[in-house]
């Protein structure tokens, strides 16, 4: 087992800018755009009102119900959460796009091979990253990016006679933002498990071109696949094949796959216009979803199909 | 366990073309084998079928087990070098020490900081910024701090400059090889090598043509200077090559009985790398 969490350890060294930097990035950027939008604010005000507007604001703030601004402030967090889900799956299909090819590009894999790690072992260890590794980081960040954004806003409304405590921080439903947060992104895991395993099998696959393979073969897969049916079946309405990749694609770019159910119909793009309990309820209640568990099965044929190609592919 | 390394009617075919035909090998405990061959001659592939990277057909065994199927067990015991550096180039010095250190159970961290404050690598180093000579130093002292039962370098000093082939060699020989211990070499620089083999073999077109140890080349192959008045009849006994220097030639031969050869002239030890040339001309001729 040590060696295990020397292969996760060696994928977040490998990966540390794409892993840690870029969500606190995110966090640094919604903060810069707080203080520009403060400071803009400021200065029109006093131009104009001569710095009146804001005072009063403030104080009018301690008279809004405590309830409206709990669903501001879910709003806010729920979004920012929205944006960290697509940058995630960004990252991690990239990042697992690579994860068995590059070393076969640079040689390093004569290394990695001359140590007493097994295939298996190593393909998991890019599935487990990418599936529970990264999420947590980024889950981590985002309650940091949060944090730093919230202090961030106490200081704005102190400066303007406002309490932040009663104002701002009894309002605030760490718990459940938080929570749907890091339930989103297994969930978006599990359903993405699919997209995972057959990158995995590309990256470890691919002679040349890694991404060419992932994208495009799945497309010709479907446009076979359509015009069979249009001209040997006279159906033109088949689209079975990029159907099922749309969705996958969807439920794996959605934040929170909220509620989603396995056809367009019921896709619901917006999540923030749930609250956060139910955004948790709907996505534990998509797990239950048949068609989770044959992503599942699927999933793991591929990964099974990465290792076997592994084993043999030491350069590109 | 008899044989550190054994390949019996191993094969080896890449669609049409049959890079192994029928190599059958031995190699016990102790020895240094020079396996030298042409580019192309299947060197790479027969050590990456021994380091269980490639399957293979025929019977090979590793110490006693089938590297193909149990590579990561036998990664325990043998380590590699194949070709320069393979390092990752993203990594700092002082995590390629902790991951090795946490997946290989017969590595000792403090051996390889031993060997690693003799040279000019520093632990927070990333591999990218050190020359090909310091990668392949550090990889030779990763390696060297591994108890290994069985040694493989694939041409691990291509490209280096001449100080470091020689230290790289010297370190190997002085710090790390024992009896107990066994190593394979490929390389193009033969003449560098071969004070320090025990064996050599020779493949050519994915077959061995040569495996003898060193006593037996001294005693079966001589070169001999041969003035004029004897060359007669140095040419009655076949010589496989003929080479002339300053008005003498100096021929090679194989025999069983150095007596006669001697009364040609001056006989001298061949080196590894004429043998090598001529063994490899004769198979074509």
């Amino acid at each position: 087992m040590n060696s295990f969490k020397a292969l996760l350890q060696r994928e977040y060294w490998e990966h540390r800018g794409a892993f840690l930097k870029t969500p606190l990035i995110i966090g640094i950027v919604t903060i810069v755009i707080l203080l520009l939008g403060y400071f803009t604010t400021e200065r029109f005000d006093q131009v104009m009102n001569s710095g009146q507007s804001i005072e009063l604001g403030g104080a009018a703030l301690q008279n809004v119900d405590p309830k409206l601004i709990t669903s501001f402030i879910d709003a806010f967090m729920l979004t920012t959460g929205s944006i960290y889900h697509f940058v995630l799956f960004i990252i991690l299909f990239f990042f697992i796009l690579g994860s068995l090819y590059d070393d076969r590009k640079d040689g390093s894999i004569l290394f990695w091979k001359s140590l007493p790690v097994s295939d298996t072992q190593t393909v998991l260890s890019k599935l487990v990253t990418a599936a529970v590794v990264v999420p947590l980081i980024f889950t981590a960040c985002l309650i940091i990016s949060h944090l730093a954004f919230f202090v961030v806003l106490s200081f704005l409304l102190m400066i303007n006679g406002a309490n932040p405590f009663t104002l701002l921080w009894a309002n605030i439903d760490f718990i459940n933002n938080w929570g749907a947060f890091l339930i989103g992104c297994f969930a978006q895991a599990l359903w993405a498990m699919p997209v995972y395993g057959w990158l995995l099998f590309a990256s470890a696959f691919s002679k040349r071109r890694p991404f060419l393979l992932a994208v495009f073969a799945p497309l010709m897969v479907g446009f076979v696949w359509y015009w069979y049916n249009a001209i040997f079946e006279y159906n033109v309405f088949k689209i079975g094949v990029f159907k099922t990749i749309g969705i996958l694609m969807a439920k794996a770019t959605t934040p929170f796959t909220s509620g989603l159910g396995f056809d367009f119909e019921s896709i619901d793009f917006d999540a923030s216009n749930q609250t956060n309990l139910e955004l948790i309820k709907s996505m534990l209640n998509g797990l239950t979803n048949s068609s989770i568990y044959y992503g599942l099965i699927f999933a793991a044929i591929l990964v099974a199909m990465a290792i076997y190609v592994r084993r043999f592919r030491n350069t590109t | 366990m008899s044989h550190i390394l054994s390949a019996q009617n191993v094969n080896k075919k890449f669609g049409n073309f049959h890079a192994l035909k029928n190599v059958n090998l031995n190699i016990s405990k102790g020895r240094i084998v020079g396996l030298i061959g042409p580019n192309g001659a299947g060197k790479t592939t027969l050590l990456k079928s021994v380091l269980g990277l490639d399957s293979c057909e025929g019977t090979l065994k590793v110490l006693d087990v089938d590297p193909y199927k149990k590579r990561s067990d036998l990664m325990k015991e043998i380590c590699f070098i194949a070709d320069v550096a393979v390092l990752p180039k993203w990594i700092k010095v002082s995590q390629l020490l902790s991951f090795t250190e946490q997946t290989h159970p017969n590595f000792s961290l403090d051996q390889a900081k031993q060997f690693l404050s003799k040279t000019k690598i520093k632990m927070e180093h990333k591999v990218k910024e050190l020359s090909k000579g310091m990668t392949a130093q550090l990889h030779l002292a990763i390696v060297m701090s591994i108890n290994a039962k069985l040694l493989v370098l694939d041409e691990p000093t291509l490209g280096l400059d001449i100080l470091f082939r020689k230290q790289f060699y010297d370190n190997l020989l002085n710090d790390y090889f024992d009896n107990e211990r066994t190593i394979i070499i490929t390389t193009h620089q033969v003449e560098e090598i071969e004070h320090i083999l025990t064996d050599v073999v020779f493949i050519r077109e994915g077959e061995i043509v040569l495996n003898a140890n060193m006593d037996e080349l001294t005693n079966s192959y001589f070169e001999v200077m041969v003035g004029q008045e004897n060359l007669d009849e140095a040419l009655s006994h076949k010589p496989l090559t003929i080479r002339k220097v300053f008005g003498k030639h100096i021929m090679l031969f194989n025999s069983t009985s150095r007596e006669v050869i001697e009364t040609l002239g001056e006989v001298q030890r061949p080196s590894v790398s004429d043998l090598f040339v001529a063994l490899m001309q004769e198979e074509q001729a």
